[in-house]
């Protein structure tokens, strides 16, 4: 018998939480994976965002110093304004290669295209105005500056590259934003993986604990399984042995006893056969005298006569043992019936059958109010509680009134029935004899043949039960009948067999 | 016969069966034995004659006896018999001859190791009996039975 857990046995058990465990720590990993990975991405578009807006900001501001140091020269006509303008459009046109270079985001390589578009004249403007101050024509580059193309020029510029920077920045915002957004799914996915991989260990944990719980029960209850059967082996074993040795014994008995009066017809044939001859010798001899003739008369009156009686008696004996064995074997045949059998019904009854002895004897009847009632053979349970009664008041002491006292009590589902009397009791050395076949204990100054206690050990053992002798001599004598409350269905059909 | 002995011995035959106390004795007569023969047919009654009312076996001091005892008599062992005689101060030294129908290993063992001077398996076949029966006759015509304390 697998034990089981959640419905399933121990091994499919086992085998299903390895394969959802390593299923979850896949999902884990892949997630995990997938997720970092979608991190790792994040931070690199961040990033180049981040160098698209430095690009922009760095074009802007070169512009800026290149157009304030273009200002400056043609205002003051000062030479110091000079490098702050080639650095401004040295910076500027650096920031803007980067743009081209990094500026991959359609919206903004339309702008790029723009500004590309506007640059150039800006750009062209502002050299042409230098020139012409480096020449000594400062009017005239003045009116070029008056024109406001490059203010007209400059604002477009600056237009479309805080364009390029606000879009940069709304990206790298919102781009920031998903990151931490991302590493937080990144964390609630561990952490729930973990969770479930941490329950996971405990059912496992769970059912190898209640299997190991399981095992050691089993193991118990196996151990309890063998020794019970031990025990129900030995009690078998000694029930057989004992019911092997009495057969055993009651056919020693049976055998020898049918032997000794088998010997005396053989004997008294054989007395008859010489008797015989004698008288034979007699008639054949014409000139017998007075002595033979008195001696041929007395074995003619005396032992023949006595041969005869013997060989009858005997064969009258032998037919009684056979009939007394068929009476056992045919009770031990019989088919027991169960049916409800108020023990007060019995004794009554059994105590009015033997109400004329009881009289006779003058003896005093102990039977308590109720008595228990068991599930048993009827004429079975009479036949024993009326050989016991009988013994009873057969052999009661003649010096003392006699008594005889019933009782019964009932426990772990079995009867114990008390006959006990305060007869002449028997000795101890035959009190194991009394319940075998012709055997019979004490004076036989009382009529019997040694079979009514054979008998009832032999009924009460049919029935499942046992009776056992307490006695003690000149104090009395108790009988204790030990049935099952319930007799065992098997005790009845084995009879039928 | 006995001219030893003040007192003739007494054949004590305990034997429940009449028939095989009659066989016995009509066999021992045959072998010219006529000493008195005592048939007792039950355990009770041997103890009764042997150890008397008082139980004590006093009543056999100064008797010399010779006990012929079956082992299956109805009221009681013949072995229970054999260990009294065997034990008892008055009786133990009376022969016993265990003469029985029961020819079991061990019971003959017990009966000798109890102090049986002699154990007799009776035979079914009546010749050996009765041969066994006069050869015993024979027997007890030559024996010497002390007289008992």
């Amino acid at each position: 018998m697998p034990t089981r857990a959640l419905g399933l046995t121990y091994v499919q058990s086992t085998i299903l939480l390895i394969v959802v465990g390593a299923g979850m720590l896949v999902l884990l990993v892949a997630a995990s994976f997938r997720l970092t990975s979608e991190t790792a991405n994040r931070a690199e578009a961040i990033a180049s965002e981040r160098l698209v807006r430095i690009a922009a900001r760095q074009t802007h501001m070169g512009l800026l110093r290149a157009e304030s140091g273009q200002r400056g020269y043609l205002f003051t006509g000062e030479e110091a304004y000079l490098p702050p303008y080639y650095d401004g459009l040295e910076e500027a046109r650096t920031g803007l290669a980067d743009l081209v270079a990094r500026g991959v985001d359609p919206a903004d390589a339309a702008r790029i295209a723009k500004i590309m578009a506007i640059v150039e004249p800006k750009l062209a403007e502002m050299a042409e105005t230098v020139a012409l101050a480096k020449s000594g024509k400062r009017e005239e580059a003045l009116r070029v500056v008056a024109t406001d193309r490059g203010l007209k020029y400059m604002a477009e510029l600056r237009k479309e590259l805080e364009q390029i920077t606000t879009r940069a920045d709304t990206v790298v915002g919102s781009g920031l934003f998903e990151l931490a957004q991302s590493a937080h799914r990144l964390s609630i996915t561990t952490a729930l993986g973990s969770g479930l991989l941490v329950l996971l260990a405990v059912l496992a944990f769970y059912i190898v604990a209640n299997n190991t719980g399981k095992l050691v029960s089993a193991q118990e209850s196996l151990r309890q399984m063998t020794n019970d059967l031990e025990e129900r082996v030995n009690d078998r074993t000694l029930a057989l042995t004992q019911a092997n040795e009495e057969i055993q014994r009651f056919a020693y008995i049976v055998s020898h006893d049918l032997r000794a009066p088998l010997v005396n017809i053989m004997g008294f044939t054989s007395e008859l056969e010489s008797a015989s001859a004698q008288l034979g010798e007699y008639f054949k001899n014409d000139n017998a005298t007075e002595a033979e003739k008195a001696k041929a008369a007395e074995v003619a009156t005396t032992d023949i006569p006595e041969s005869v009686g013997f060989i009858r008696s005997s064969s009258t004996k032998m037919d009684s043992l056979i009939g007394a064995i068929l009476k056992l074997s045919r009770e031990g045949r019989r088919e027991l019936k169960r049916e409800r059998v108020q023990l007060s019904d019995v004794m009554t009854a059994t105590l009015a059958s033997l109400q004329h002895q009881i009289d006779e004897a003058g003896a005093a009847v102990d039977v308590p109010d109720t008595l228990p009632s068991v599930v048993s053979d009827r004429l079975a349970i009479e036949q024993i509680v009326g050989n016991i009664l009988d013994n009873a008041v057969k052999y009661l002491a003649p010096n003392r009134p006699g008594r005889i006292t019933v009782s019964a009590e009932e426990s772990g589902g079995r009867v114990k029935l008390r006959i006990a009397d305060n007869g002449r009791g028997i000795e101890e050395a035959d009190l194991k004899r009394i319940f075998e076949l012709f055997r019979r204990a004490g004076r036989l100054d009382r009529p019997g043949e040694g079979i009514g206690l054979a008998h009832v050990r032999s009924l009460v053992r049919m029935m499942g039960g046992d009776v056992t002798v307490q006695s003690k001599p000149g104090e009395g004598t108790t009988f204790v009948v030990d049935l099952p409350k319930k007799m065992a269905i098997q005790n009845a059909k084995e009879q039928t067999a | 016969m006995n001219t030893h002995n003040a007192n003739p011995v007494t054949i004590v035959m305990i034997e429940d069966d009449e028939g095989h106390a009659r066989l016995i004795e009509r066999n021992i007569r045959r072998a010219g034995v006529t000493n008195d023969i005592v048939p007792i047919a039950s355990g009770n009654a041997a103890f009764d004659y042997l150890l008397g009312d008082d139980k004590s076996g006093a009543v056999s001091a100064k008797r010399a006896l010779l006990i012929l005892l079956d082992l299956n008599l109805p009221d009681m062992s013949g072995v229970d018999i054999l260990q009294t005689i065997k034990t008892n101060p008055h009786l133990r030294r009376s022969p016993v001859v265990v003469l029985t129908t029961t020819d079991d290993e061990r019971e003959i063992q017990r009966c000798y190791d109890l102090g049986a001077n002699v154990y007799i398996t009776k035979p079914v076949n009546y010749e050996s009996f009765a041969n066994a029966i006069r050869q015993l006759g024979l027997f007890v015509a030559v024996m010497q039975v002390p007289v008992a304390d």
